[in-house]
């Protein structure tokens, strides 16, 4: 079993395939899922920093109020106490729309920001601007118009910006946490992934393990309890070594049998050669050294291995096959055989088997028949084709068999009539076939008058 | 009658085609399978035997060969191992019988005699024409229901043309049944054995069962009586 000369190289190992799938598939599923999160948490935090900003260039409008020669002020102290501290990264100036500075906030003090735009009154404009160290900025300016007291009004832009430094921060931070659990999250999945592989495969082991010890001879079948997926795998395999063991018992019996089934015959052949002996005698020795070798020559031909992965052979072809050789062979005589055949019968063993079993019954047929033989072929068993076993009849219009002659036409190698070269063999040769097959052999009495044998061979 | 046997194994070839020679037959024989193919195209076969497991080319292949070519021939064949996957094959490839090996040469010879009877259309061992009966079984002739005795030389060229029925046999052929490969006799000695088997046959000279063509041969003009089967077994 061990030894297969060219044994291809081993297919990829299942856990391996199923390993290296689920790390694709948590690669893949993972990586779009930390995108989207990834995407959506920037937009909002954006969105969360513009409505910020736009909060903070109200309460600059709030805080600023007319000044002396139509102008605005602001306060020293705003309330938002960024504004006045220098490099807080929250920023803000008002200009005028000739670009003069009305105010700037104190933070601004050595930074020069690059407002850019100037936009309409009434209207505002978000972007991002840099400084020029780098810095990235959300900025804000929106044009307004303030009507002073006495009814003059006068056009402004403000400005805002604030650093998006720490928005930056945030969304890194964001990003390595997700990282990290989802790293952890694909780690356990993948560690629960090789466990239940490792159990799913477990029953596979076992028959890994309960093959060998069947091969040390420590066993003499796989186990039960298979799970269900294995259990078809595990009945296969105990039909095939009890097979295997029926075949290798009966190579032990035959090389027996034959060899002491010789003896006899030599024996007798030693005794007339001593004894300068008739030669008639001697070849009735020779005869019946024939007839042993040509029985148990038969006999470990019977491949009932087959029923394993052999191709269904279907019956009615071959039947037809042996019809028409034997329509040849018995011309003479002018005797119909028909075959009656199931539609699409088909036998789960070897062509051989089927053959031989099928060939002596109707070859003993047309050796006794007159007229007629008659086959017919179902499956044993009402179950779906082709594990339907194998109903196999074949009739004769001949004299029959004398009452009581059955049993003894059942036994091996027993003959009923010596007029009927080899029929003794043929039949025993179908009694150890079907033997082989779990089958029996009946021989009676035909409609057609005369014998009718009938060879059952049960579902495999 | 000439046979061919195609067969490698020496002794088998040898005992064989000896019986078959001692049983009245013209043997040929061959011991492979390419050697068998060419006799079995190139001589005058009426039979042929044929192993099926012979060296260089199968005993099927040679049975298929032939019978593509046209040979009609009856062929029997020789199967070592009694399996009916061989047989169904054989039989199945455009042989008309078979028997396995190891066998009684009577086996064979019944055989060979039957296929012969039955390529010359005849449906039993006796052949029956008119009030002649031949019994190839028992090589014995019946006029009228009446014994008749026959020379061992006789019973040959009778049993030929009556195998041969309606077809013109050649003096030439008629010869080599007779005295197997010794084609140097003179025919004269075939008519002089015609003359004795037509005075046995028909002692009032009404019957005419041999017909004489001059130049071609003779010819066994009686009818066949043995057309249908005449019993039930063998």
């Amino acid at each position: 079993m061990s030894d297969h000369p060219t044994a291809p190289p081993p297919a990829q190992s299942l856990r391996l395939r199923v390993l290296v799938w689920g790390t694709l598939l948590l690669l893949v599923f993972f990586g779009v899922i930390v995108a989207v999160l990834d995407s959506a948490f920037r937009s909002a935090a954006l969105e969360a920093e513009r409505d910020l900003l736009d909060s903070r260039m109200i309460m600059l409008l709030a805080a600023a109020e007319a000044g002396p020669g139509h102008d605005l002020v602001l306060p020293v102290d705003l309330p938002e106490p960024l504004f006045g501290t220098p490099g807080s990264g929250l920023y803000g100036a008002i200009v005028r729309r000739d670009g003069s500075v009305v105010w700037r906030s104190d933070s601004t003090i050595g930074v020069a920001i690059p407002w850019g735009v100037m936009p309409a009154t009434g209207e505002r404009s978000f972007r991002r601007i840099g400084l020029d160290d780098g810095t990235p900025l959300l900025a804000l300016s929106m044009g307004i118009d303030w009507e002073f007291a006495d009814g003059r009004v006068r056009s402004y832009i403000v400005h805002v910006a604030t650093s998006l430094d720490s928005l930056n921060a945030q969304i890194a931070s964001f990003r390595r946490q997700l990282l990290v659990w989802f790293g952890i999250v694909a780690a356990l999945l993948l560690a629960s992934l090789a466990l239940l592989l490792r159990w799913l495969l477990r029953p596979l082991a076992r028959i890994e393990t309960e093959i060998l010890e069947i091969e040390g001879g420590e066993r003499a079948a796989l186990s039960a309890g298979y799970p269900t997926e294995l259990a078809g795998v595990a009945r296969n395999l105990n039909q095939l070594i009890d097979i295997e063991r029926a075949r290798t018992e009966r190579h032990r019996r035959t090389l027996q049998d034959l060899a002491h089934s010789l003896k006899t015959p030599l024996a007798a052949m030693r005794a007339l050669l001593d004894g300068d002996g008739d030669r008639r005698d001697m070849e009735g020795q020779v005869s019946r050294m024939e007839e042993i070798v040509r029985y148990q020559l038969a006999k470990p031909l019977a491949n009932v291995g087959a029923t394993l992965g052999a191709e269904p052979v279907p019956v009615e072809p071959e039947l037809r096959r042996l019809a028409d050789g034997l329509h040849k062979v018995y011309r003479d005589r002018d005797i119909q055989c028909e075959v009656h055949v199931e539609p699409g019968l088909r036998f789960l063993g070897d062509r051989g088997d089927l053959l031989e079993i099928a060939g002596n019954l109707m070859e003993n047929a047309h050796k006794w028949a007159r007229r007629r033989v008659r086959v017919t072929a179902a499956g044993a068993a009402d179950v779906p084709t082709p594990r339907r076993g194998l109903l196999l009849t074949v009739e004769d219009d001949g004299p029959g068999i004398p009452e009581g002659g059955e049993t003894g036409l059942l036994e091996r190698g027993r003959r009923l009539d010596e007029t009927k070269p080899g029929q003794g063999i043929g039949l025993s040769v179908v009694v150890e076939l079907a033997g082989a097959y779990r089958g029996t052999v009946e021989l009676g009495r035909s409609p057609l008058g005369g014998a009718a044998a009938t060879v059952r061979l049960p579902p495999g | 009658m000439r046979l061919l046997i195609i067969e490698d194994e020496e002794i088998i070839r040898e005992s064989l085609a000896a019986r078959l020679r001692a049983a009245g037959f013209g043997v040929e024989t061959a011991k492979d399978g390419e050697e068998g193919l060419y006799f079995a195209r190139e001589y005058p076969v009426d039979l042929a035997v044929i192993d099926l497991g012979l060296p260089r080319l199968s005993g099927l292949d040679i049975i298929r060969s032939l019978r593509e070519e046209g040979y009609a021939y009856p062929i029997l064949i020789l199967t070592a191992r009694d399996r009916w996957q061989d047989k169904v094959d054989g039989l199945g490839a455009g042989a008309d019988d078979y028997v396995a090996k190891p066998f009684h040469v009577e086996e064979i010879i019944a055989r060979v005699n039957a296929l012969l009877r039955r390529a010359g259309g005849w449906a039993s061992s006796e052949l029956t024409a008119g009030p002649i009966s031949l019994d190839t079984a028992g090589q014995e002739l019946k006029v009228g229901g009446r014994p008749v005795e026959l020379t061992g030389h006789e019973y040959k060229l009778l049993e030929h043309l009556m195998l041969r029925a309606g077809q013109v046999v050649s003096k030439t052929e008629l010869t080599e049944r007779l005295y197997d490969q010794d084609f140097e006799r003179d025919s004269n000695v075939i008519e002089v054995f015609i003359g004795r088997l037509r005075r046995k046959l028909d002692p009032d000279n009404q019957l005419k069962p041999i017909e004489t063509l001059r130049g071609r041969g003779y010819r066994f003009a009686l009818a066949k009586a043995g057309g249908e089967s005449s019993r039930a077994g063998e």
